[in-house]
């Protein structure tokens, strides 16, 4: 039929490089909707007039001013020294969110025991409370336990942010669970204990699902600031960087601030960027691994 | 499980029936029917702990048992103390430990329970063992164990540790204030009493203020969610397979673009688009200077817009997750299924409504669960974007504020605990029957092998 | 090396809904999908093993053997120890095995699809048993090298499994398995991964592996070829029951009942309804108008059970039927399909309102017409026959 009617496949042809076109203005049009935000706030942090609120959309002048001062300037809102705790806290906390998220994964995927159910049972219906209900009691019981002066805020951010991971197991567990049975039977067989299965095989095999949490705990400290508000009160030398970073766009602080906020969420944004494109794959990869039918 | 429970309740009868001396001494001498039955070192650990729970009850357990009926009633001077930002109290009763000390006394009450039947079932196995002639364990095959067919215990003694300190103990605790009087209303900061449901009356009546408040809250919390769930999934969806058609161009490129908003922390993107939305922020400055407009848009400060604005960033914060958790599963939908429907004669709209989003649906509704209570409980996008606001006199609650918003504000700046405590445990039953109702209903559900 | 007993072994899978789920998935995947099983459920729940008995002699090959779903796979792993055993008992050299974890059981297992440690060169996965038995270096290349030889796969010892066709990883896990010189080998459908012409090259070099291992070997399947060839003793089982024990030529020329009748050879035994009919102590069965003498031999055997005349189903293998004229012993068919296979023609005939085989050898092979819409008359040898009751037992061996 086509071959003895050419002009109707000219139509067809044209009408399909129309929609072409259409399609990829419209998605032109998106992604400059999704990317303009971000490049807004880098050309703002190299925005050489001060003050929050100016009358033209792109920097009339450009300097590095602003990076500078959010790296010297320890006098109104110490961020190098905010930057120094966050990283502990990041550090600390990772290590051992990593610890329980593997474990109590592991042990979901691999262990059959009596409270197996209804421990994930249990742990979907915390899911189910707003996470900082118990905030206001967490903060009764760390300062039961001494830990809100001083510099033990840290410590108690670093129990915050990783005491509750345990119930964060299910991607995680999604990856176990695509690990053959056999091959841990193999092991068994083979003559090895669970924790030799564990820590030989099980481990090995899951580099991307350790990568990916390791990165999740890590990023956690950096970008939450509700709970580092409440557990800092006003003790502003053991602010994190979240803290930091909200303080400069409130009203006392905001005219002289501002653009140095812009840098500093530069300077946040690029590692955990990177992070993330790098882990974005295996993200991806546990979500279609959780739900695949 | 059923079969499990009854089966321990008769063994700890049993235990106490047949039991011999050393199982009956441990009834009162925990661990003396391990250490009779050959476990020395585990009996003898078993029984540190009894003297660990005896010493702290006299020491402070009993004391906060018998202040928990009352939570307490002396008086205390009440300073505030500039330096430190908060209050600090002189001498005093203080309800609010007196009600954590009982709590944690209770949590503590049930472990030594649990250790007490444990350590009975345990000593009557023993003795039963020993009876039949078979092998007791020695201590060094316990800790063998502990890393071999017992390893669960090792893993996840510390994990499950941290969530009932610092999860569950506060729930609880957190659940207690909402009986109480507990809020700075009527000064009840220092001591208060317990006053049953008196809060759940004034929340869920419309016609008290902090009634009103709750209903049009809760429908607001409602309404958002139903949008930036699913209008979220829709698009991105959509968006998805735009990309993914096969005559797109560039498909990289594009994911690139819409993912890179992901990867700036959501709090820094948030705090940015509230900045460029106020009155003279960056977009209102822009579209004046194309003189599109002539005064400013009140993005945060007419209800209706705000509502508005707030649904349409959170397309932008939310899309792009859509489209990379759809991308992977798309890739996934069968290909015969296309051709088959194609060889039907079936149009891209057809495909799109009878093939992919049956598809979709089916396989991503534990996802859409998870987003639906996510976004009920999505406190970051509020409140870096309008703060709740507009909030008009005389409220708590401001016109965009979500139940987590408005429970945030009630404990942390206006310090009413008990109706914020209320108003937490009203959006866990809120959640619990949305997820129970559409969570059973849903086929990954019915097979929890099948996500494997 | 060492001779396994099960005394009385049973299998119950409590009625949880997940373990049940979980057991029919696993059958699910391993063989045909749309199965029913006649597993026995009581209060406990699924029988999936019942009242196992087995004495495996010192260095013998024994088949487990039976369709999806009929517990083979359970009983080896409750010899592996990776399954609990409900009730019952379990020796291995006459050591109590109840209780033992698998790695102290010394036994290896060969799994269906490999389970090798992906991360792992070759070399690794056959050291990883050595060394978590603290053996010295020395030691695990010799035993590793030797095994490798053994198998022919040294030239890949430094490759990762990935790398490496079906056939060799499977010799690979079977290197892994005998590199520590386990007292029994398991092997879980060893074969069942591969394609045909693989899997037939394995079978014998796992008969060649036999003569040069001492060990005693368990070997699962639901392939009967394999389990003749393989087995010197066979175990057929059905439904969590064992139905018959024997060596390949028993369980062949004798089956116990209909089931390891049309279970054992291919193609399958031929099945008539028919009547057995006693003449004073000479007995012979009737299938339509034909009447057929037993043999002596079996003739004794129906006798000293006193067997009266009774509706009988009764079997002829395609190999024992013949063409040979046997006056009023005759039955009459049509030819459906005539396959000619070079050294014999597989005829499929149409007689007694049935579906039969007939294999015809073609050596002296009379001329004939043997295409299809032939008419044939066909008789059965008679020393071949199998007379089975209305419960499906063979009545020679009641």
């Amino acid at each position: 039929m086509t071959t003895l009617n050419p002009a109707k496949k000219n139509t067809v042809s044209g009408r399909k490089r129309a929609v072409n076109i259409l399609v990829h203005l419209l998605l032109a049009l998106l992604a400059f909707i999704w990317v303009m935000p971000i490049v807004w706030i880098v050309l703002t942090s190299f925005r050489a007039e001060p003050g929050s609120y100016v009358n033209t959309f792109f920097p009339q002048s450009y300097t590095l001013k602003n990076y500078v001062k959010l790296f010297t300037d320890r006098n109104v809102l110490n961020f190098p020294k905010m930057f120094g705790n966050t990283l502990i806290i990041a550090i600390c906390s990772c290590c051992i969110s990593t610890f329980f998220v593997l474990s109590v994964s592991y042990s979901l995927s691999r262990m059959r025991f009596k409270l197996r159910k209804p421990y994930m049972n249990m742990a979907m219906i915390l899911g189910l409370f707003p996470g900082f209900m118990a905030m206001v009691a967490q903060y009764y019981i760390l300062k039961a336990m001494g830990f809100t002066e001083g510099s033990m805020i840290r410590l108690a951010l670093i129990i915050v942010y990783s005491a509750t991971t345990g119930l964060g197991f299910q991607i995680s567990k999604g990856y176990f669970d695509t690990i053959p049975r056999s091959i841990d039977e193999a092991a068994i067989m083979d003559g090895a204990t669970q924790w030799e299965v564990f820590t030989r095989i099980t481990m090995p095999l899951s580099k991307p699902i350790i990568i990916y949490t390791v990165m999740t705990s890590f990023i956690a400290p950096w970008v939450d600031f509700i709970f580092a508000r409440v557990i800092c009160r006003a003790n502003a030398d053991q602010f994190t960087v979240a803290i930091g970073l909200w303080n400069m766009l409130q009203k006392e602080y905001i005219n002289q601030w501002y653009t140095c906020f812009a840098a500093g969420a530069v300077v946040i944004s690029i590692p955990i960027a990177i992070l993330f494109l790098f882990m974005q794959r295996f993200y991806v990869e546990g979500m279609s691994g959780a739900v695949k039918g | 499980m059923a079969a499990n429970k009854t089966g321990s309740k008769n063994s700890v009868l049993t235990a106490v029936k047949n039991g011999d001396l050393w199982t009956r001494l441990s009834m009162i001498l925990m661990g003396a029917g391990l250490f009779g039955h050959g476990q020395k070192i585990k009996g003898a650990i078993v029984f540190v702990f009894e003297a660990a729970f005896i010493f702290y009850m006299l020491a402070t357990g009993f004391h906060a048992l018998a202040m928990l009926p009352g939570l307490g009633s002396v008086e205390a001077g009440e300073v505030y103390n500039e330096a430190k930002g908060i209050y600090e109290y002189s001498a005093g009763d203080n309800s609010l430990l007196l009600l954590l000390y009982g709590v944690v006394t209770l949590f503590v009450i049930a472990a030594f329970i649990v250790l007490w039947v444990l350590q009975m079932k345990q000593s009557y196995k023993c003795q039963k063992n020993l009876e039949e002639g078979k092998h007791v364990n020695s201590f060094k095959e316990d800790v063998q164990s502990l890393f071999n067919n017992n390893l669960h215990i090792t893993l996840m003694t510390l994990p499950v540790l941290g969530i009932l300190i610092f999860n569950i103990v506060p729930l609880v605790f957190m659940i207690c204030m909402a009986f109480t009087t507990y809020s700075k209303e009527d000064n009840h900061l220092m001591l208060f009493d317990w006053n049953g449901l008196t809060q759940f009356g004034r929340v869920l009546n419309m016609g008290g203020n902090i009634g009103r408040q709750f209903w049009g809250v809760l429908a607001w919390t409602v309404i958002w969610a139903i949008f930036a769930t699913f209008l979220n999934y829709i698009l991105g969806m959509i968006l998805a397979l735009i990309i993914n058609r096969k005559d797109t161009k560039g498909k990289g490129f594009w994911r690139f673009c819409f993912v890179l908003s992901i990867a700036v922390p959501q709090f820094v993107s948030l705090m940015i688009m509230n900045t460029m939305l106020q009155p003279y922020g960056a977009v209102n400055v822009l579209l004046q200077n194309l003189g599109w407009i002539s005064k400013p848009i009140p993005f945060w400060q007419d209800a209706t817009l705000a509502r508005i604005t707030i649904i349409v960033i959170n397309l932008w914060v939310g899309i792009p997750y859509t489209l990379l958790q759809i991308t992977g599963i798309l890739q996934n939908i069968p290909a015969e299924l296309y051709e088959a429907a194609r060889m039907d004669g079936a149009g891209p709209v057809t495909i799109f409504f009878k093939i992919t989003l049956p598809y979709m649906l089916f396989v991503t509704t534990p996802y859409l669960i998870t987003s639906f209570v996510g976004n009920i409980n999505n406190f970051n996008v509020i409140y870096l974007l309008s703060q709740g606001g507009p909030t008009y006199v005389g409220d708590t609650a401001g016109q965009t504020d979500l139940l987590v918003t408005w429970l945030y504000k009630l404990t942390i700046d206006f310090q009413y605990y008990n109706i914020g405590a209320v108003i937490g445990i009203l959006t866990f039953i809120v959640l619990t029957v949305v997820t129970l109702v559409t969570y059973r209903n849903s086929g990954s559900y019915k097979n929890e092998e099948a996500f494997m | 090396m060492a001779t396994v007993t099960l005394k009385h072994i049973q299998k119950i899978y409590p009625n949880a809904p997940d373990e049940k789920k979980k057991k029919k998935k696993k059958n699910d995947e391993d063989e045909a999908p749309h199965r029913t099983y006649h597993l026995k459920v009581t209060d406990e729940g699924v029988i999936a093993v019942d009242d196992f008995n087995l004495e495996i002699k010192d260095k013998e090959f024994i088949v487990l053997v039976g369709p999806s779903g009929c517990g083979k796979s359970t009983t080896l792993r409750m010899v592996a120890g990776l399954e609990d055993i409900t009730r019952g008992e379990l020796y291995i050299d006459d050591q109590l095995m109840n209780d033992v974890d698998p790695k102290d059981r010394d036994i290896a297992m060969v799994f269906q699809n490999y389970a090798l440690y992906p991360h792992m060169s070759v070399r690794q996965n056959m050291e990883f048993p050595l060394k978590l038995r603290k053996m010295s270096k020395e030691m695990i290349d010799e035993k590793v090298n030797e095994a490798a030889e053994i198998l022919g796969i040294t030239q890949y010892l430094n490759r990762k499994p990935k790398a490496l066709s079906g056939g060799q990883r499977q010799r690979v896990a079977i290197g892994r398995a005998i590199v520590r010189e386990p007292r029994v080998l398991l092997m879980d459908e060893p074969l069942s991964n591969l394609d045909a012409k693989l899997r037939n090259q394995m079978r014998a070099e796992i008969i060649k592996l036999r003569q040069r291992i001492n060990t005693t070997f368990i070997y699962v399947t639901h392939d009967q070829t394999e389990a003749m060839t393989l087995g010197d003793r066979i175990v057929i089982m059905k439904d969590g029951e064992i139905q018959q024990i024997g060596t390949p030529q028993e369980v062949f020329n004798k089956p116990r009942n209909l089931f390891v009748a049309g279970f054992i050879g291919m193609p399958q035994m031929n099945l008539y309804d028919g009547e057995l009919v006693r003449e004073g102590d000479k007995y012979s069965v009737r299938v339509a108008d034909a009447l057929i003498a037993l043999s002596e031999e079996k003739n004794a055997a129906l006798l000293a059970n006193d067997v009266q005349p009774q509706p009988v189903t009764v079997g002829a293998r395609p190999e024992h039927i013949s063409l040979e004229e046997v006056p009023g012993a005759m039955i009459e068919g049509t030819v459906d399909v005539s396959e000619m296979m070079g050294s014999s023609i597989h005829l499929h005939v149409n007689a007694c309102g049935k579906d039969s085989i007939i294999i015809v050898p073609t050596l002296d092979l009379k001329e004939q017409n043997l295409d299809s819409g032939a008419k044939i008359r066909f008789t059965f040898t008679s020393s071949a026959v199998h007379v089975f009751d209305k419960d499906g037992l063979n009545l020679e061996y009641k």
